[in-house]
């Protein structure tokens, strides 16, 4: 029914003030900051334009921080769905054990971010964990490796356990996607004599394709501001060697008490997701329509 | 020909087994981990089995440890956060799927944003918003920002719901004189009870596992969140593992049960959603 009266407005005011004031409130404080020369408990010393903005960014750590951001994103993100894909389409299919392996995949999505981490840091112990207990079982290292206090393993190893994490999460995004395609072209394409293959290619895929994409646009935002996997496991570091925009962001903000510099960096990241988003916007509404 | 079940069995266990051990490992080694013997815990080599099963370690982390101070924290901060996204949600919900109104698509995109907003970039305005009303460390205030990031979350999935719930119970009931409000909630509502206690318990999971907000903004440790107390307790110079993977336990597995149990109508909801 079309209303032209106020009550419906009365309905979403709640819920849009408490959004609103809670969002909107930090972006108006960030920006003001971000334009603003700021000490290091948060006074602000007068206007001075965009310098926050060049100075964040001339940095070289900054280049070098985005870029791993970069790879971070993309390599957990493809990771993701590379791996998603063939699981979410076996768990369609008819097999015994169905059930369980669906709750065991799952299993991730449950545990928060937080503690998954806290166990992988027990598990990547050089001395006591049970990764270098079970490799040097197996044969596959000579000797304990410290796979934490360097880069090179450590980012590796932390872009596996994101991939991991986000698994469950686009698993039923491309479940959702497959349960609503229509089971009666599949069986005219049996009639067809089409092989699995052939039907994967022509039918389940192109017809998957826009469950595919919201799985990659809402795994990148969500990749791309995770924050607990890297703190937790290596604080960004050794030597700012795993950082991420997101742990950058917080060293500033909250350990170098860079308050203008990191507002800058927040505003920086906010228009990259508003890019995200738009993007995002863009697919679902589209769908809707 | 259709392959047998039989055959589809095997290969499907077959191309899952290596990311079931890569799931399953860990859980295995947290339970192994939470009931080892203290000296066994520092073994060089290490045991991956316990000699002997230390049950009672579950008893003795509550006095040894402040994770049942943290644990209440948690408990409070997610229902509060729960009851407030519920009531400023649902009634959003109900307008959403109930009326065509002006604005109604600007809504969409208000939440939609909100959404995507993620707590990172906002964490220092809103540690500032926090200094700012004096409520710092307030785990009240805490649960009012988790209820605002949990809004989108709400009506979406609600207005799914809502949406199964026909219209026709409600009008015949306007047509018998019963008035809005009260066919609002006597017919409405009673339908509407298990669709809001779905999402109601999502809330609360997504409030329970929040870290970076807390993390950020909470300074007294007698606030903390279980969250934090077990990164707390891997911050010590020595580092009790086993009470830390008891605590993971604790912390974890009640909302994993009940996770599970909710992530078949996660999926029903986000492809109801998704069809219409």
């Amino acid at each position: 029914m079309k209303s032209g009266s106020l009550k419906p407005l009365l309905f979403i005011l709640p819920s849009f003030l408490l959004a609103f004031v809670i969002i909107a409130y930090p972006i108006i404080d960030l920006v003001r900051l971000s334009l603003n020369d700021v000490g290091t408990f948060g006074e602000m010393h007068g206007f001075i334009g965009l310098e926050n903005y060049h100075y964040v960014t001339e940095d070289e750590l900054f280049t070098e921080v985005l870029l791993r951001t970069l790879y971070w994103t993309f390599f957990v993100v493809a990771g993701t769905i590379a791996i998603s894909l063939p699981i979410a389409l076996i768990l369609n299919e008819d097999f015994y054990g169905k059930g369980i392996a669906r709750t065991i995949i799952m299993l991730p999505w449950a545990i928060s971010l937080a503690m998954t981490a806290v166990i992988w840091k027990w598990l990547l112990n050089p001395d006591y964990g049970m990764l270098n207990h079970l490799l040097l079982g197996l044969g596959l290292i000579d000797e304990n490796i410290g796979w934490l206090a360097d880069a090179d393993t450590a980012f590796p190893l932390q872009i596996l356990i994101g991939i991991l994490v986000s698994i469950p999460f686009t698993i039923s995004i491309l479940m959702g996607g497959l349960t609503s395609i229509p089971t009666d072209i599949y069986e005219a394409a049996h009639l067809d004599g089409s092989s699995y293959w052939q039907r994967l290619k022509t039918l389940t895929l192109p017809l998957l394709r826009p469950f595919i994409n919201i799985a990659v646009v809402l795994n990148v935002i969500y990749v791309f501001n995770s924050f607990p996997i890297i703190w937790i496991l290596t604080e960004g570091g050794p030597s700012n060697g795993t950082d991420i925009l997101p742990t950058y962001l917080y060293k500033l903000a909250f350990r170098d008490g860079e308050i203008g510099l990191a507002a800058a960096l927040s505003v920086i990241m906010l228009l990259i997701l508003l890019g995200f988003t738009l993007f995002y916007a863009y697919f679902a509404m589209k769908k809707e329509d | 020909m259709r392959r047998s079940k039989r055959k589809q069995t095997l290969i499907a266990w077959l191309v899952l087994s290596p990311v079931v051990f890569v799931i399953l490992f860990p859980f295995v080694v947290t339970l192994l981990t939470a009931i080892k013997p203290r000296n066994e815990l520092t073994a060089i080599p290490p045991h991956f089995l316990p000699s002997q099963f230390h049950w009672e370690n579950f008893l003795t982390v509550w006095s040894e440890t402040n994770i049942s101070h943290a644990l209440l924290n948690s408990l409070y901060i997610s229902t509060l956060a729960t009851l407030i996204a519920i009531l400023v949600g649902a009634p959003a919900a109900y307008a959403m799927t109930r009326f065509d109104f002006r604005g109604r698509r600007a809504y969409r995109f208000f939440l939609l944003v909100t959404q995507m907003l993620s707590p990172i970039v906002l964490v220092l305005g809103l540690f500032r918003l926090m200094v700012t009303a004096g409520v710092v460390d307030s785990l009240s205030f805490l649960a009012v920002i988790y209820a605002a990031f949990n809004v989108a979350f709400c009506v979406w999935m609600l207005q799914s719901y809502f949406e199964t719930i026909p219209k026709d119970l409600e009008e015949s009931a306007w047509i018998e004189g019963a008035g809005r409000v009260r066919s609002l909630l006597t017919i409405f509502l009673p339908l509407a009870v298990p669709a809001i206690t779905i999402v109601a318990m999502f809330t609360f999971v997504n409030s329970w596992n929040e870290f970076i907000i807390a993390f950020s903004t909470l300074r007294d440790s007698s606030s903390y969140t279980i969250q934090l107390g077990i990164i707390e307790m891997t911050g010590y110079y020595s580092i009790r593992w086993d009470y830390v993977m008891i605590s993971v336990i604790l912390a974890s597995l009640p909302v994993a049960i009940l996770f599970s149990w909710l992530q078949k109508h996660l999926i029903g909801g986000l492809t109801t959603g998704a069809v219409k």
